[in-house]
């Protein structure tokens, strides 16, 4: 792996000098602005980092007036004070030259990269202009809005509001979306994981040593390193979390949920189970408990090639460790089309050992109202929601609105995918536009054939983003986005065991002519003719109304950065509720056993933990029970394809920032040296993966770290637009492989496959 | 009495995910093309499944016995007060004597500055300033430790009789400062 990453980091060094003098042509980058110090705002600003969604707070200095040297800021204690190689390099994302950092217009043909500057106000009249005639000709409804989900999203979908568009989509279905919507239907809300207190953890393929998400990943070696935790992984390809693991077992790609369900099987056969907790807390047990009796861990063994003996051994030592032990629940959820039985199979693994809202378990969280509640005190502020009355309704249905199944995602970020099939069969009905900011599908959503003819068929395509992404690329008009080092914002909650909150603050003046999407939208709205529903000046406006006006908080939180209240508290932790009843002389009275667990509540039909839901069996009949279901991911003649995140790079976003892109600007593919060895491929050697939709060029990494059934590689290369210099052409692009699914009731997309592999 | 600065990498915690290297570069402005520290994750190496990686820090690594001090002939190559393997700038000739010497590949020539460069453990920016470098700031893991060795109550000093650690090409003969506290395969098949 890393020879490879050798060479391409000093390939990569001499590439982007001979790149230069090419960017220097690109209108509206930053490249085309003279060169002037930095103007740093205060001597060291706290904010919240913005180069993956993690949003770690962040210190943020300026030395020298030309650089900012970034650091995790200490107040908050889960983070360390840490930041991992994208967050420290937020200032070569700032001083890019190949930045966009003036409005663009489209001259040429879509996706043909002709550009010339516009002015903002020239931007927004001819967008609005077009926007009013489609709303008036097609209806509002017929324009698609999507957003990374996150700090400034608010505003984007505040703008479909009111306009009038039902059809606001993030990133959910691409990513995180089984594992919240079944959080949903079992518990009613998310869920956290406490994966520091742990004494035993089992991992299915969520690598937080490279899906760095700083309080858990070092929550996880915290655990690991200072606790003695034992760490299981099951994962199909030598990850480095299932490197630091104390047993790696590579699971058949798409299989987890049978070993998931084995793993019940035992906890319920053997009866290694809290019936205590079950009995109290959590409906439907039967009805599982009678379902996974054909769950074996012999049958989950052909299935998924873990090995039955392991699976018993592993529940067994899992269940002697209860309750501080935990069933990781994951990130990237994409694994299988049966996604949402698979995340609620690994919940019911924590249910089963009654680890909810206990230390090295999984809990609900304290935001401040409830926390003040059972203080009997205002021991922190509640933040206010400001707002604004008389919100158009919307008229039409969501275009992901068609089957009841889907019902849980239409208010948990929507299913994104469904644009293409509106767009490109006018199912249910036609879209005609495409608004967007800092969501690149070209690469995250699968199908790129799909989504570059959906791009090119509508009548209007709008993209906010800092760079000529993949996507922005087929943009009519790009609207530049300020980074977040040059970005206000409001307060967010980063509430845990006790409430936190935090704030986006900007690091240093605006460079060039760009600004924050928040102020983006609301001039767009304005040009559009809707400034009844911007009631506010700026983002100082916001952050005021969300304190009630309080100017001191304002003040405390803006210098902190991150602030936190109270003693950490978990409702059914004898210690910490002792704690807490110490701290608040006027807490809620505990019970019996010394903790708050009936006090627990999940907003559930039943108000109970839903271990089968008959919500859901009225959603999908036949789907209210967790079950297996045989999927195939591949033809037998094929290799599973399966991606992965890497420590370096998000997604894909980050792969042109050119400290990141001389770290890593290219994907190999893993291939185990039996299967390499089979069709005579070595390390180094040109190759080409083809699948269904697809047919991607790249270079074998032959590798004993993967499956001989499986080929690998890390997701967001390979952009194929000429305006990302660093990253295009280089490397495969996972998308342009990804067939376009829609999986039930949680509608996620899927990143398992099959491809054929040949030397080239 | 004189400092002894060491630095402890311990490859349990590490991830290799270069949160270090680019802590380094922006701090110390390391020009592209270049480079005064990165983790190299080599292998896995093993059999399936019992495969591990290694995670091999590639720096100065602060010789008490320095070869490329030795073959300096300007005196540019220096070692402090403190023990600190340094460079003045305005001495270096560039005639990169201390690039082929340097038995751990880590010194190159600055192409701004057209000196001879490497890792100083930050010497001149964080160090002075009273801060610790920059790697050991932002490691996501804690997998750094740096401080005073001769300071018998320093985290390194403790480090360093309680923990098993190895230098590298120690036969060589150049007392190295970077202490690696090596992998520990946990317990299979309990």
């Amino acid at each position: 792996m890393i020879e490879l990453n050798r060479r391409h980091f000093l390939k990569g060094a001499g590439a982007s000098g001979a790149t230069c003098a090419l960017a220097s042509t690109l209108p509206g980058s930053l490249a085309a602005l003279e060169k002037s110090p930095l103007k740093g705002v205060a001597s060291e600003v706290a904010s919240i980092c913005e180069m993956c969604s993690t949003r770690c707070p962040i210190k943020a200095r300026i030395v020298d007036g030309k650089n900012v040297f970034i650091t995790g800021n200490k107040e908050a204690k889960s983070f360390g004070g840490k930041v991992c190689a994208r967050g420290g390099a937020g200032h070569s994302l700032l001083y890019d030259p190949q930045r966009i950092v003036n409005p663009l217009k489209r001259v040429g043909e879509r996706g043909a990269g002709e550009w010339a500057e516009i002015s903002w106000a020239d931007a927004y009249k001819e967008i609005a202009t077009k926007m009013n005639q489609i709303k008036q000709q097609y209806g509002a409804e017929t324009i698609a809005f999507s957003s990374k989900s996150g700090s400034l999203s608010g505003h984007i979908f505040h703008l479909a509001e009111a306009f009038g568009s039902p059809n606001t989509f993030t990133h959910a279905s691409t990513c995180p979306g089984s594992y919240v919507v079944a959080a949903k239907a079992i518990f009613g809300t998310k869920m956290k994981r406490d994966l520091s207190n742990a004494k035993y953890i089992i991992n299915f393929g969520h690598n937080l040593y490279e899906g760095i998400n700083m309080s858990e990943t070092r929550g996880l070696m915290q655990a690991q390193m200072d606790r003695g935790a034992k760490l299981v992984v099951f994962e199909p390809r030598f990850s480095i979390v299932a490197d630091k693991a104390d047993e790696w077992h590579a699971i058949r790609p798409g299989t987890d949920v049978a070993v998931a369900l084995a793993l019940c099987h035992v906890l319920i056969n053997d009866n290694l189970y809290d019936h205590d907790f079950i009995e109290k807390y959590v409906v439907g047990f039967d009805e599982f408990a009678a379902e996974v009796q054909k769950y074996t861990p012999e049958w989950a063994e052909t299935i998924s090639d873990v090995s039955a003996t392991a699976i018993r051994r592993i529940a067994h030592e899992y269940a002697s460790h209860a309750p501080h032990a935990v069933v990781d629940f994951g990130h990237r959820a994409t694994f299988t089309p049966e996604e949402f039985d698979m995340r609620r199979a690994l919940y019911a693994a924590n249910i089963l050992i009654g680890n909810i809202e206990r230390k090295g378990g999984i809990y609900m969280g304290q935001k401040a109202p409830g926390y003040n509640k059972f203080a009997g005190e205002n021991v922190a502020p509640a933040l206010a929601k400001p707002g604004v009355k008389g919100m158009p309704k919307p008229t039409a249905i969501r275009i992901d609105q068609v089957e009841k199944q889907y019902a849980m995602m239409w208010s948990n970020g929507g299913i994104y995918q469904t644009i293409l099939d509106a767009t490109l069969d006018a199912k249910p009905y036609q879209l005609k536009a495409w608004v967007m900011s800092r969501t690149n599908p070209m690469q995250t959503l699968t199908d790129r054939a799909k989504v570059e003819q959906s791009l090119k068929k509508l009548d209007l395509v709008v993209s906010c983003d800092l760079y000529i992404s993949e996507t922005a690329a087929y943009a009519d008009y790009i609207l530049p986005e300020s980074t977040y080092l040059e970005r206000d914002e409001e307060i967010q909650d980063k509430s845990g065991k006790n409430p936190a909150y935090y704030v986006r603050q900007r690091v240093v003046e605006t460079i060039g002519n760009t600004r924050p999407s928040w102020q983006i939208f609301k001039e767009l709205g304005q040009a559009l003719g809707l400034e009844q529903f911007y009631p506010w000046d700026n983002i100082q406006t916001l952050q005021l109304m969300q304190l009630n006006r309080d100017h001191s908080l304002l003040e405390h939180i803006k210098k902190m950065g991150y602030v936190s209240y109270g003693k950490p508290l978990m409702l059914r932790e004898p210690e910490m509720v002792t704690e807490f009843v110490k701290a608040y002389p006027n807490a809620k009275s505990v019970d019996a056993d010394g903790t708050y667990a009936s006090s627990m509540s999940f907003k559930t039909p039943s108000g109970k933990i839903e271990l089968t839901s008959p919500k859901i069996e009225g959603m999908a009949p036949g789907r209210g029970v967790i079950k297996h279901r045989d999927v195939q991911l591949k033809q037998v003649d094929e290799l599973y394809f399966i991606q992965g995140k890497v420590a370096v790079h998000t997604n894909g976003a980050t792969h042109n920032i050119p400290m990141l892109a001389n770290l890593m600007s290219k994907n190999a593919i893993w291939i185990h040296p039996i299967t390499a060895g089979r069709l005579d491929i070595h390390s180094g050697d040109a190759i080409r993966l083809t699948s269904s939709v697809g047919s991607e060029e790249g270079t074998a990494l032959v590798t004993p770290g993967i499956r001989q059934d499986t080929v690998f590689a890390y997701m967001g290369f390979g952009s194929k637009n000429k305006e990302l210099v660093r990253a295009t052409g280089k490397g495969i692009h996972c998308g342009n492989l990804l067939p376009n699914v829609i999986a039930p009731i949680c509608g996620m997309n899927l990143h398992t496959t099959g491809v054929k592999l040949v030397k080239i | 009495m004189s400092k002894r600065y060491v630095m402890v990498h311990d490859e349990n915690k590490c991830i290799g995910c270069q949160a270090c290297n680019i802590a380094c570069r922006s701090e110390n402005e390391v020009p592209e093309g270049v480079t005064r520290l990165q983790v190299r994750v080599e292998g896995p190496f093993g059999e399936a499944p019992n495969l591990h990686f290694k995670y091999h820090r590639v720096s100065c690594q602060q010789c008490e016995d320095a070869p490329c001090v030795s073959v300096c002939p300007t005196g540019a190559a220096y070692i402090d007060e403190n023990g600190l393997v340094s460079i003045h700038n305005d001495k270096c000739v560039g005639c990169m004597y201390c690039v082929a010497a340097c038995p751990y590949k880590v010194r190159f020539m600055n192409p701004i500055t057209k000196a001879a460069d490497k890792c100083n453990f930050c010497k001149d920016t964080r160090l002075a300033r009273g801060e610790q470098p920059a790697c050991v700031t932002a490691c996501p893991t804690d997998a750094l430790y740096f401080g005073d060795a001769n300071d018998s109550k320093s985290e390194v000093a403790q480090l360093l009789n309680t923990k098993i650690t190895y230098q590298d090409k120690t036969h060589l003969g150049t007392k190295p400062r970077v202490y690696r506290v090596p992998t520990k395969r946990g317990g299979i098949e309990s």
